[in-house]
């Protein structure tokens, strides 16, 4: 069974807000209409966004480092939003295990923001009836796009590629070698809720440089450690030593 | 002791209009308050995408777990077999219909989309425990109706018992129901536990009694019908068990909580650092709604002073009210625990804060509006069909009165 997710790499998420941002322009502009916007040029902006970012310090001072998360829904696999719908206008798709909501078909009772263990459920104030992240479903299956565009709006827009996007039942898939090979995690995987996406953790980049490394061997000036004389003209030497 | 003589109230004196203008006045302005949360869509609320469920659903929660517990004067005598409760079983049933009825009128036009009630009752999904709760509304009010057909016509008395012994075994299995939608919510701190239905269960007893009575009190004063004083005590002993079983299960399960290291974050929220809601708990639940309602009823001179007495059981409503605020909005507004251990020092959306949340008029008057129609609805049918007993003095209920 197919499992389409996204694979978000916090190791160079730099919390720039492009994914947040691109998604509500594709989603406030697609076929459900658009995304409510209360204040938005306000003092305290509020309205829907199906993706959202969150900042967090881990370590005390002064080893600290800010570690920027992004979330939207996570697309369980075990969905708790799925099974507490009185009208069953939450539902996981079998053939490529998406969670969405029928707008047509939820009453607006509220029960599977208080379900979902992650907050993705985002509530449309206007349109009274309960919204998420779709990954774009408008749009990855899209044949009038040319293929590489057939992706969510968020992993298109991100600027490092901390987004990658991909089935990951799939075992040789771009996301499933990238959760295999890089330590990818679920969040909270103690709810048992099996979250479709996953992250990749922040990771130390360090180099082990041995002495001799800098100290060449056959360093010609090591052995003789003479410098020739040179001219008072400025020469490519002086700024090569 | 007599056989009980029901009538229906006279019902043309002034008091009596101006009861009925007055509660259809908190109708009407309950409706427009509907419509205008309707018109505007939820940000016109207090509510936001955080706290999904505010002050409508406090009152819709009460009334539908009052009603459950209304039932019980009606159970305590048809099941269990106590005479003295029999002529005031009828009003029982007809609270329990009435409450359930206001209750729902509040929690129907609080969805997101009333308009689509129909999808509500035609499309089922099974695994939800809303869902549930639906089926199980709808199946109280009817068995609840003929539960009062049988106690109402002579010829169908005989029936009254299996029929009121189904109905206590619905009320039990509905108010379990109202428990589990938050006993079933296990991506919450403050929820998941098998102890809210019991819990739901309890608190139906005391808030149903409590309305219970006062209903009846102000039935027999307004009309001049006798109401006896052994009885009135009875019922009042009753209330201040069942007062004092609520405060054991609270307690029972702020122990439960306090003891696993995962839920004190939750618990120091509410107990402690959570501001309004401590507020709430402390002074609105435990001791406006629960302590005091106790010292009154169980005071040696206090106790028997009617007023007093009804007061007692305002401030139980009160406190219910509270309780369920604590319980229901406490709970949303304290963060989802994605980052254990970790501090959200930015979000740009507010996640990983602590919610706010301040209740709109609108909400209020929504709710009002849903108290109002329960009563509204008392008070017609008592002039329409034959509820009250003409008299409840001790000589004429109770079995043990010696003259």
């Amino acid at each position: 069974m197919t499992q389409l997710a996204l694979v978000i790499d916090l190791n160079v998420c730099v919390g720039c807000h492009a994914c947040v941002t691109s998604c509500k322009q594709w989603n406030t502009s697609g076929a459900a209409g658009p995304l409510f916007d209360d204040n938005p040029y306000g003092k305290d902006p509020t309205g829907t966004f199906f993706n959202r970012v969150q900042t967090y310090e881990v370590g005390n001072y002064p080893n600290t480092e800010t570690i920027h998360f992004p979330k939207s829904c996570l697309h369980c696999e075990d969905a708790p939003c799925v099974p507490v719908c009185p009208t069953g206008a939450s539902y996981k798709r079998e053939n490529d295990g998406i969670v969405l909501v029928d707008y047509d078909k939820c009453i607006g009772c509220k029960y599977c923001s208080w379900a979902c263990p992650y907050g993705a459920r985002e509530l449309d104030e206007k349109e009274q009836v309960m919204t998420k992240c779709t990954l774009c479903v408008d749009r990855i299956y899209d044949e009038s796009l040319p293929e590489a565009e057939r992706k969510p709006a968020c992993v298109m827009a991100c600027p490092t590629n901390a987004r990658l996007f991909g089935d990951v039942h799939d075992p040789d898939s771009e996301v499933s070698v990238a959760i295999r090979e890089q330590g990818g995690y679920q969040l909270m995987p103690e709810w048992g809720t099996k979250p479709a996406n996953h992250y990749l953790p922040r990771r130390k980049t360090k180099m082990h440089i041995h002495e001799d490394e800098l100290v060449r061997v056959d360093n010609p000036l090591k052995k003789e450690d003479i410098r020739h004389k040179t001219t008072k003209d400025v020469t490519l030497d002086d700024w090569l030593l | 002791m007599k056989k009980a003589q029901f009538m229906e109230i006279e019902g043309r004196s002034f008091g009596y209009l101006a009861l009925l203008g007055i509660l259809g006045a908190i109708i009407l302005v309950a409706l427009g308050a509907w419509y205008v949360m309707e018109h505007h869509g939820h940000y016109v609320t207090g509510m936001n995408n955080a706290i999904v469920w505010g002050t409508p659903h406090i009152f819709a929660i009460f009334l539908i777990v009052a009603a459950s517990g209304a039932l019980n004067v009606a159970s305590i005598s048809s099941v269990f077999n106590k005479t003295a409760y029999k002529p005031l079983a009828r009003l029982s049933g007809l609270l329990a219909i009435a409450l359930l009825a206001g209750g729902l009128m509040i929690l129907v036009l609080d969805l997101g989309r009333p308009d689509r009630l129909i999808v509500a009752m035609t499309y089922y999904n099974f695994k939800s425990i809303f869902a549930w709760n639906i089926i199980l509304y709808n199946g109280f009010f009817v068995i609840v109706a003929v539960y009062l057909w049988m106690m109402m016509q002579q010829s169908m008395n005989k029936y009254s018992k299996p029929v009121g012994i189904a109905a206590f075994l619905w009320r039990l299995i509905l108010t379990t129901g109202t428990g589990s939608i938050f006993g079933f919510l296990v991506a919450r701190d403050a929820f998941d536990a098998a102890i809210m239905a019991p819990m739901f269960i309890i608190m139906s007893f005391s808030f149903g009694l409590a309305i219970f009575l006062l209903v009846l009190m102000a039935s027999y004063r307004w009309t001049g019908r006798p109401l006896g004083d052994a009885l009135f005590q009875r019922l009042k002993n009753l209330l201040g068990v069942f007062v004092a079983a609520v405060l054991y299960f609270v307690l029972a399960y702020h122990l439960t909580n306090l003891y696993a290291t995962e839920h004190h974050g939750i618990e120091a929220f509410i107990l402690r650092d959570g501001g309004i809601y401590t507020q709430l708990f402390w002074i609105g639940q435990i001791v406006l709604g629960s302590l005091l309602p106790l010292l009154l009823f169980y005071h040696p001179s206090w106790g028997k002073k009617r007023s007093l007495v009804g007061l007692g059981a305002v401030l139980v409503i009160i406190g219910g009210l509270i309780q369920l605020y604590v319980l229901i909005i406490g709970g949303q507004a304290y963060p989802l625990e994605i980052f254990p251990g970790k501090e959200v020092i930015e979000s740009s959306f507010f996640d990983g804060q602590v919610a706010q949340y301040t209740p709109s008029m609108w909400e209020v008057l929504l709710g009002l509006g849903g108290m109002a129609v329960a009563l509204i609805m008392v008070a017609l049918a008592v002039k329409i069909l034959r509820f009250l007993p003409t008299s409840l003095a001790d000589e004429d209920v109770d079995p043990h009165h010696s003259a």
